[in-house]
């Protein structure tokens, strides 16, 4: 039973984050491969309000996914505001996230010079000294507390998934799919490019900070070697595989890519060689993914349900 | 004011490396509009090759050299003809391209590190001994890399101005539909290009390999060469050469004077303060003039 709970909930961490990309990747036609480092942002920022500052779990989990949608603001003002090409967006996103991780590599030594400077620039960030060393740089942010359980991943992943489908059905969304066709055409229309990419951008960074603190709260501690470049590359693939515009898609491919490396962990090394060799297959043969462009609905239940119905109908007429 | 001149030929060395993989990124996307993000996985391969041809082989450093070049062109275009050949016969959007690199790329990073694991390896070349030039010193490897560096772009431009095949690539960047009207081969277009990119990457792995280490992810330096590329202003090769020869000598100094731990937060900020101020890049030319 353990077992199958880790799964439930890496799973869902995983579904929270690729929910994230797939806003931005499916819907924007933004191509992001740094969304770890969003996720290491919020999940150091949830971590350390939850345990520093006491702050309840769930608006922890708030606040760091907050902090993390207004980092992206960083990158995302520069960069859409000189309308970078999407390739070197991409790449934007990707020295954004190399650069957290480096700092939070080095939160530990900073700290430690912090609290041994005795004038000059250490002065100004002498409060945040010893917390810089608590954050314990590349050995990690140790004992934080762990309330994340199935309960509390199912009941998130189904609010991420209800808020996801509410934003791209909505006027946002709308404009977000414009972008995505032709950027040209979209802006002909009266859609405000940059600020429809920003808010693009800063709802993927929000879930992406999310799915980082439910994972803090589960492993109860952080080391900045969660959120390398192959953590961007797995989200990225669940959006690929599941689909280019559908959210459905994403959610299962992001639950598939976790269970299959935990049940295959002797080809653990293979994992990246064969999403490698997938996302080449998967673009030439069936590029809209395995769900692509399937808005997530209920159609399909009603039409079983008047399939059933109707053909009780048939029969009490014949 | 040693230290300085030192750092400074070091730079210029590190940012001739980075023009050949800038340089690299530009061709393709200037012909087919799209980033060709397999490059660092060449880039990799390239180093990992020449470090093979001398460990395992036993040739000399230029024959490996050589050899390195010709599986990274050959790995180069065999990647063309499979993956995003049958995409752009498609007429496929840009979005599938980049995915398609993405996924080569993921493949030949991860294959060469199940092969060779992921440490750290010197690159098996003598140690030459730093040339003196009054009180200076100056490594050799730091002069043949720039040497070469620039050498092979000396070579790429004469061959994109001053052949009828480099003719053919211009005419291709502008617009590839009518170059193939008025008569010029496509298909051969891509070959040329795709084997100029593998001679590019080879190199600049090669000499990456010798002035670092050589490992798997190796690849990851090519983000300088797309930061060098913005910095410099998108879309012309003489601006990525700039943008790279800056970030270069930016980051020898940051790493000489300040730190080298915070050597590549300095080049990501500096690529964000760029983008503030001068939003089309330093030589800021509008992006439809290409090459």
């Amino acid at each position: 039973m353990g077992y199958i709970n880790t799964i439930i909930i890496l799973g869902g961490i995983n579904i929270i984050a690729a929910l994230g990309v797939a806003i931005l990747t499916g819907y924007t036609g933004l191509f992001t491969i740094g969304h770890a480092g969003f996720m290491a942002l919020g999940g150091y920022m949830s971590a350390i309000f939850v345990k520093e500052f006491g702050v309840p779990f769930p608006i922890g989990i708030l606040l760091g996914g907050t902090f993390a949608g207004l980092c992206s603001f960083i990158i995302g003002y520069p960069a859409f505001r000189s309308q970078l090409r999407g390739d070197y967006f991409a790449v934007a996103t990707l020295g954004f996230s190399e650069a957290t991780r480096l700092l939070l590599n080095n939160t530990r030594s900073m700290g430690e010079s912090i609290n041994a400077a005795e004038s000059g620039i250490g002065m100004v960030f002498k409060p945040i000294g010893p917390l810089l060393v608590k954050l314990g740089g590349v050995f990690g942010y140790m004992s934080l507390p762990s309330p994340t359980n199935v309960f509390v991943v199912v009941v998130a992943v189904i609010l991420a998934l209800f808020f996801a489908h509410m934003f791209v059905t909505s006027q946002y969304g709308k404009n977000c799919i414009a972008i995505s066709q032709d950027e040209v055409a979209a802006q002909m229309m009266g859609v405000n490019l940059l600020k429809t990419k920003m808010i693009a951008l800063f709802v993927s960074a929000f879930y992406a900070g999310v799915a980082g603190g439910l994972m803090a709260f589960y492993f109860a501690y952080l080391t900045p070697s969660f959120f390398t470049i192959t953590k961007s590359s797995d989200l990225l693939a669940a959006v690929v595989f599941g689909g280019i515009q559908s959210l459905i898609g994403p959610v299962i491919t992001g639950f598939i890519l976790v269970v299959f490396p935990e049940l295959l962990r002797t080809f653990a090394e293979w994992r990246l060689i064969i999403y490698g060799f997938l996302f080449v297959i998967v673009m030439i043969f069936r590029p809209q993914g395995l769900l692509g462009y399937v808005e997530m609905n209920f159609e399909f239940a009603r039409a079983w349900w008047n399939k059933i119905f109707r053909r009780k109908q048939n029969s009490q007429e014949g | 004011m040693e230290l300085f001149i030192q750092q400074l030929v070091s730079g210029i060395s590190i940012g001739a490396i980075y023009s050949l993989l800038a340089v690299g990124y530009a061709l393709v996307y200037s012909v087919y509009n799209f980033t060709n993000w397999a490059f660092d996985g060449f880039m990799a391969f390239g180093a990992f090759m020449g470090f093979t041809a001398i460990t395992s082989l036993f040739m000399p450093f230029w024959l490996a050299a050589l050899f390195s070049i010709i599986l990274t062109v050959i790995l180069s275009v065999g990647t063309e003809k499979l993956a995003y050949s049958p995409l752009r016969v498609r007429k496929a959007p840009r979005l599938f391209m980049m995915i398609s690199a993405m996924g080569v790329n993921l493949a030949t990073v991860n294959i060469i590190n199940l092969i060779y694991g992921g440490v750290f390896r010197k690159f098996p070349v003598e140690n030459l001994q730093p040339i003196f030039i009054e009180g200076v010193s100056i490594g050799r490897m730091d002069l043949m890399a720039g040497g070469i560096s620039f050498g092979v772009l000396a070579l790429l431009w004469v061959f994109l101005y001053r052949t009828k095949w480099g003719l053919g690539i211009r005419a291709s960047s502008i617009d590839i539909l009518t170059a193939s009207l008025m008569g010029i081969n496509n298909s051969g277009v891509a070959i040329v290009v795709f084997a100029i990119t593998g001679v590019l990457s080879s190199v600049a792995g090669v000499f990456y390999g010798i002035k670092y280490a050589v490992f798997p992810m190796m690849g990851i330096v090519t983000i300088k060469a797309m930061i060098a590329s913005i910095v410099g202003g998108l879309g012309s090769l003489p601006a990525a050469i700039l943008g790279s020869m800056i970030l270069g000598i930016l980051e020898t100094l940051v790493s000489g004077y300040i730190s080298s731990t915070y050597r590549d937060l300095f080049s990501f900020m500096f690529l964000i303060v760029i983008l503030l101020f001068f939003p089309n890049g330093l030589m800021g030319k509008s992006s439809d003039e290409k090459l």
